[in-house]
């Protein structure tokens, strides 16, 4: 027979790993009436007692960028490397990089031009593509896996990208396309990703075969990007609540070295989070035009 | 009361502080200068890529001037708490807004009071580089 003590100890520990998963989805959302949860952007930070271990090989769950609202808005620029003007942000431009980033009118960064001076393909509501859906607005972002792939569903413009896990092999870069196989394939804005786990709470994800420099930028503020970039993301569960998400670009084209863009620490919400729509359309955008944008830029 | 704790948290905490989701730069604004405005709403268009507030203003010489506010997309001004339905034609409402350097009656709203005497706090972006 147990020492009273020890059953008292054992059944407060029971209850409370009973009551602790209800407490934390509480805490990460906040619900209207008739059971519609909107994001809850002032949870506590993870303490000793309320982390969890991570769980194995898995990153689903709904996760929101930690830390004030729209920390990773990344308005200014990736999120690693913003685009103010401080040296310690200037970039290693190839020439042609250089000559491609003067070309961008950006409505963001040091650069930044009017309203309706900007030719930054978003405006023309054309996706966002790979990697810069990781750097527009990131906000409440869905993950989903099944034994052949991950995907992630993001919040602006309600996008997905699918990140292939069954061992494929990642498209050969050729010009203007991508080889697979025999075959000559399509660019894409989102490109072609496949990962992997590199241990059981780190996944690795790499993306080619994204479109060219005319039609995608890597951030607001007209930073390029080409077609030859290779993206490699890294997703890292910490705890169950917590993932950290970065990534490293490779565009001998444009920069002439790798470099960090992204680490972003998010976390898990509420998986019944109701995610209200951001989106682009043509019609509201030149709504917005004819009311403010084109009279703020002297049109 | 609980209601009233929690806009003015997420106002004082999650918007004002925050550099949020920008459409545009801050280069057409008139950055760190603020102008209020007391007037009667025309028409407040909950879209995206940015929300509008039309909004009657009669100056000192009695005139009657159309300001035109703008705030960020829904998604990103609903958490301080400003709705679909948060001005509505004929509201006597408070507006602080960073104008434009256009020298035009256009800004973006920094502040708001409704009609019902709710505060709201920052719906647009400050055009900041997120560090």
């Amino acid at each position: 027979m147990m020492p009273k003590s020890v059953r008292v100890l054992l059944l407060g520990l029971s209850v409370a790993g009973l009551i602790l998963p209800a407490a934390m989805l509480a805490q990460s959302s906040r619900s209207l009436a008739g059971g519609w949860i909107t994001p809850n952007y002032n949870i506590p930070a993870i303490t000793d007692a309320t982390r969890k271990p991570a769980p194995r090989r898995t990153m689903s769950g709904t996760w929101i960028p930690f830390g004030r609202f729209g920390v990773a808005t990344q308005a200014g620029g990736v999120s690693a490397k913003p685009n103010n003007g401080r040296p310690e942000n200037a970039l290693s431009f190839t020439p042609y990089g250089l000559e491609l980033y003067k070309s961008h009118k950006a409505l963001e960064g040091a650069d930044a031009v009017r309203p309706a001076e900007g030719n930054d393909p978003r405006n023309l509501c054309e996706p966002l593509g790979m990697p810069r859906t990781n750097h527009y607005n990131l906000n409440v972002t869905q993950f989903f896996q099944d034994e052949y792939k991950v995907a992630i569903l993001y919040q602006y413009d309600n996008r997905w990208r699918v990140i292939w896990t069954d061992g494929r092999v990642l498209p050969k870069l050729v010009d203007g396309a991508v080889q697979i196989g025999d075959e000559i394939r399509e660019q894409r804005f989102f490109g072609y990703s496949v990962g992997r786990w590199v241990d059981d709470f780190t996944f690795e994800a790499v993306t080619v075969g994204t479109m060219p420099e005319d039609r995608v930028w890597l951030d607001a503020t007209g930073r390029p990007i080409s077609d030859q970039v290779r993206t490699t993301e890294r997703f890292r569960r910490v705890d169950n609540d917590t993932m950290e998400w970065s990534e490293i670009l490779e565009d001998p084209k444009v920069y002439s070295k790798p470099w960090e863009t992204m680490k972003l620490t998010m976390r898990q919400h509420d998986p019944r989070t109701d995610i209200m729509e951001y989106y682009c359309s043509p019609v509201e955008q030149a709504n917005y035009n004819k009311f403010f944008g084109n009279s703020v830029s002297g049109k | 009361m609980r209601t009233w704790a929690v806009v003015i948290f997420a106002a004082s905490v999650g918007l004002f502080s925050a550099p949020l989701a920008a459409h545009h730069g801050s280069a057409a604004f008139d950055t760190g200068k603020k102008v209020e405005l007391k007037g009667t709403v025309v028409e407040w268009l909950y879209s995206n890529p940015h929300c509008l507030l039309k909004l009657d203003v009669k100056g000192p010489d009695g005139k009657v001037v159309q300001w035109i506010a703008e705030g960020q997309a829904p998604n990103v001004i609903f958490p301080g708490g400003y709705r679909r339905d948060s001005f509505k034609l004929g509201d006597q409402v408070t507006i602080t807004v960073e104008p434009v350097k256009e020298n035009q009656p256009m800004g973006r709203i920094l502040e708001s009071v409704l009609a019902n005497g709710t505060k709201l706090g920052r719906a647009s972006s400050a055009g900041a580089i997120v560090e």
